[in-house]
């Protein structure tokens, strides 16, 4: 018999700052030793079950709870938050908010230094952890020489550094680049395997944490568990489109295909997926394909001739070229640190080519000020609480007119025009406070419409949102790109959003532009994918496996997606 | 490497001086300027300045940004003495009990002797205590500072709030940079040219306000992770970056140690046996 580890008996919780409960009813165990997966959309509650798994309910966020829930067999709230900390080891989705060190050794030492353990002692612990994650040679690194990946490094071996029971990750892949994601899966279930953990992970990524197996998905909506079954039983169900997860995309592809997919099948891996049943109607399916030609006008908007940037000596963008054409979706892709933020930087004139010249509408833009810049190119943070500065939604979208002086009625006008377009106008005087993250996201793309701009330039607008809110926010995207005639440029590491949302990606390596092609051809290109830190999707695995071209075989996927959204629209 | 660009040291050279850990180095620089500011004594500031001054110059720093800091202090100090020989001429007289005059510009202000010998003490007292700090900037982490003051029972969550605020410094400023931007193209005038002052002032509150809603929201994140790992547990904790002490720190410690009881018996010895003027003047 496993000894159960989490004990959940209709368990309640509401916070104190709000009149309905967050979560309800939950009744759920999690056994020693056990991988399981905590899925669900933005809101569903999954955040706050982790925060009661480690304490941080009731101790650091208070609100009223009922039922019990038991860690270690110690009900959490007879438990001091430090006692729990013993038991349950969490890894933030926030890596930067969790490095507290001012280096690597310091980062991983932080809760030993806390338990007062003697220096010896805690030297060699530090070491023995950092080796596990592979981080020891890295120890006297400060923060702003990490990646994102290597800083969830360091946070993991400074949880497990305490000899924790449990492992939390609470969403690990938000901030990571494909192939980072796929190491932390990888990392994750290394740990499981060699340190007899019980892990749990919170994400909403079904995919990509399915590259190592779990034993058991939790489902999760409205503060309600839906599910508690194995990823076979859930990739068979129905639950995931009625719940608004991603399924993965060799799944999608199959269904597409008219296959209907069974346990026997074992869909949870796309190497051990069984087709014997369904190849013949994959087949049929693939040569349905007909190529299309990719339509856009030959109105050039921006033009990047031969530019190179260098900070401090140091050159950061080499020999870059490429031009854009009116109403043009085009994704930006590429490890950080590959040149993507300096190029952005570059288009907003914040910093000039060292060497090449930046034409916009055949003009260079040498002469043009930042400001000037801004009604060409319209920059959207991917935060927005970094963009928003007045209370009220008119305000902030007549901001920008209003520091270039225009007339009240023409602000006015301009301001209404957009609010419309942007589906805002019934909000118009709400406070800006009362909006949701996607809503605050949409006030800050209409406050940059606001001038008209001719290009729009958007850092990750899907960051942190669920399947339902990824896909509102990318359509809406594309109806102003249609309505408006904009070129979008998207900086993203969503290779999904590459796939099905750009017509093209411009691809960054090491401060080169090391391709420049449809998204289905640059993810049929081996050498690409390794340099610029992508991961090769599953619909190319599958192609393979059919032995089928994979270029056509996902160019025919977006295809049929694509038809799929417009049709629901 | 672009961190000696700055004062602040994040990582350490290797010298011996650097090899010296928290406690050590705090406890020196707490002692070093606690002698200058009591004593206004060359006897004893001038080896305290010959010293720290070495200190500096075995620490390897950046010279560029130093000289910058460099010329602000003395300027500053500058400026300072000329305001005090103008508010009072007379300082010599009350502090060395004499008036050797050797100019008189007019009754009320006349170059003396004495007078130009306390400007200088002053002076030489500013420049040692600047000389004692950089020495201990230049030499320390913010987290070695950290690990020094709870070693001398400062309770180490004020340790902390320093080594954290270092810490974060970077991301804020990368921040600010971001939102910088945003603003510019949305209109924001930064450029001196083409804003006065006051447009200017004012428009950067439009930058300050999403910086500080987003640390504020920061704060909270990086405060429950910390909780989460168990700080604040103990009354106590332990460093990771505190070395045990080496031969070199038990030597410093000595000396220090030596020159906390020579300061002590200076000023109570001066409290019992008052010197005929008020200050040491050989002249």
């Amino acid at each position: 018999m496993k000894k159960p580890l989490i004990e959940f008996k209709d368990f309640s919780f509401r916070y104190k700052s709000q009149t309905e409960a967050t979560l309800h009813d939950i009744n759920l165990t999690i056994y020693q030793h056990e991988k399981v997966l905590l899925l669900g959309p933005s809101g569903s509650g999954k955040s706050t079950l982790a925060h009661c798994i480690n304490g941080l309910i009731p101790h650091s966020f208070e609100g009223e709870v009922k039922g019990s829930c038991k860690i270690a067999g110690v009900e959490t709230i007879d438990a001091s938050i430090f006692a729990l900390s013993k038991h349950v080891g969490t890894v933030l989705q926030d890596s930067d908010a969790q490095f507290v060190g001012l280096s690597v050794g310091e980062d991983i030492a932080f809760a030993l230094e806390n338990q007062q353990m003697n220096r010896n002692d805690m030297v060699k612990r530090v070491f023995a952890s950092a080796s596990l994650v592979g981080m020891q040679d890295f120890l006297s690194h400060v923060p702003y020489q990490l990646s994102g990946g290597q800083k969830q490094k360091v946070s993991m071996a400074g949880v497990i550094n305490e000899d924790v029971s449990i492992l939390l990750f609470d969403e690990p892949l938000a901030a990571l680049d494909p192939a980072m994601g796929k190491t932390a899966i990888e990392l994750i279930d290394d740990l499981y395997q060699q340190l007899d953990k019980t892990v749990v992970i919170i994400e909403h990524r079904l995919e990509d944490v399915l590259h190592r197996p779990v034993d058991r998905i939790l489902l999760m909506d409205e503060g309600r568990l839906i599910a508690d079954m194995t990823p076979e039983q859930l990739l068979t169900s129905n639950l995931l489109i009625q719940y608004g997860i991603r399924e993965p995309l060799y799944v999608s592809a199959l269904k597409h295909a008219g296959c209907e997919l069974s346990i026997e099948d074992s869909p949870s891996s796309i190497h051990l997926l069984d087709l014997s049943r369904h190849q013949k109607k994959l087949l049929d399916f693939s040569s349905t394909f007909i190529s299309s030609q990719a339509t856009s006008s030959q109105d050039i908007v921006l033009t990047v001739e031969d530019v190179s940037f260098a900070y401090d000596k140091e050159l950061v963008l080499k020999n870059v070229s490429f031009a854009l054409r009116k109403g043009e979706r085009v994704a930006v892709v590429g490890k950080n640190g590959a040149g993507k933020s300096t190029m952005a930087k570059l288009l907003c004139g914040v910093i000039r080519p060292n060497t090449g010249r930046i034409l916009v509408e055949q003009e260079d833009y040498l002469h043009l000020t930042i400001k000037q810049l801004g009604e060409r190119f319209g920059y959207v943070m991917q935060n927005p609480n970094q963009m928003i500065v007045k209370e009220m939604i008119f305000d902030e979208i007549a901001l920008a007119l209003r520091l270039r002086g225009y007339h009240e009625e023409e602000i006015l006008a301009k301001v209404i025009e957009v609010l419309q377009i942007c589906g805002l106008h019934a909000m118009r005087n709400w406070p800006i406070s009362a909006l949701s993250y996607g809503q605050k996201k949409r006030v800050t793309i209409a406050s940059i419409l606001a001038l008209s701009p001719k290009v729009l330039i958007l850092d990750e607008p899907t960051a942190g949102q669920d399947y339902r809110h990824y896909t509102e926010m990318l359509s809406f995207i594309e109806q102003l790109q249609k309505q408006l005639n904009l070129t979008v440029i998207f900086i993203t590491h969503d290779m999904h959003l590459a796939i099905e949302y750009t017509d093209r990606a411009i691809v960054f390596a090491d401060g080169e532009l090391i391709a420049d092609d449809q998204v289905f051809k640059v993810l049929s290109n081996d050498d690409v994918i390794v340099r610029a830190n992508l991961k090769q999707t599953s619909l190319y695995t599958l192609a393979t496996r059919l032995k089928l071209k994979p270029e056509e075989f996902i160019e025919h996927f977006i295809q049929v997606e694509r038809g799929k959204i417009h049709e629901s629209e | 490497m672009n961190q000696n660009k700055f004062l602040i040291q994040v990582t350490l050279q290797d010298t011996f001086l650097h090899r010296l850990n928290g406690e050590t180095k705090v406890r020196l620089f707490v002692v070093a300027l606690v002698a200058v500011i009591m004593s206004f004594d060359l006897r004893i500031l001038v080896p305290i300045l010959l010293a720290s001054s070495l200190g500096v110059l075995f620490s390897k720093p950046n010279w560029k940004s130093i000289r910058i800091v460099f010329l602000i202090v003395v300027g500053v100090n500058l400026l300072n003495l000329i305001l005090f020989y103008l508010a009072n001429p007379s300082l010599g007289e009350y502090w060395c009990g004499e008036n050797t005059i050797i100019h008189q510009f007019s009754t009320r202000y006349y170059v003396s002797v004495e007078t130009l010998w306390y400007l200088l003490v002053r002076f030489i007292k500013m420049v040692t205590s600047f000389m004692v700090s950089l020495w201990f900037i230049l030499t320390i982490t913010p987290s070695q500072f950290a690990a020094g003051l709870a070693a001398h029972r400062v309770p180490y969550k004020v340790a902390t709030i320093v080594s954290l605020g270092f810490r974060y410094i970077p991301d804020i400023a990368r921040d600010y940079e971001n939102i910088k931007l945003s603003m510019q193209m949305r209109g924001v005038e930064l450029d001196p040219k083409k804003a006065s002052i006051s447009k200017r002032l004012k428009q950067s509150l439009l930058i300050l306000i999403p910086l500080i809603i987003t640390s504020f929201d920061r704060v909270s994140t990086i405060a429950n992770g910390m909780d989460l790992r168990g700080f604040g547990r103990g009354k106590r904790r332990s460093y990771y970056v505190e070395q045990d002490p080496t031969v070199w720190d038990k030597r410093v410690r000595f000396i220090t140690n030596l020159v906390f009881i020579l300061s002590i018996v200076y000023i109570v010895g001066s409290m019992i046996w008052p010197a005929p003027t008020n200050m040491w003047c050989p002249l």
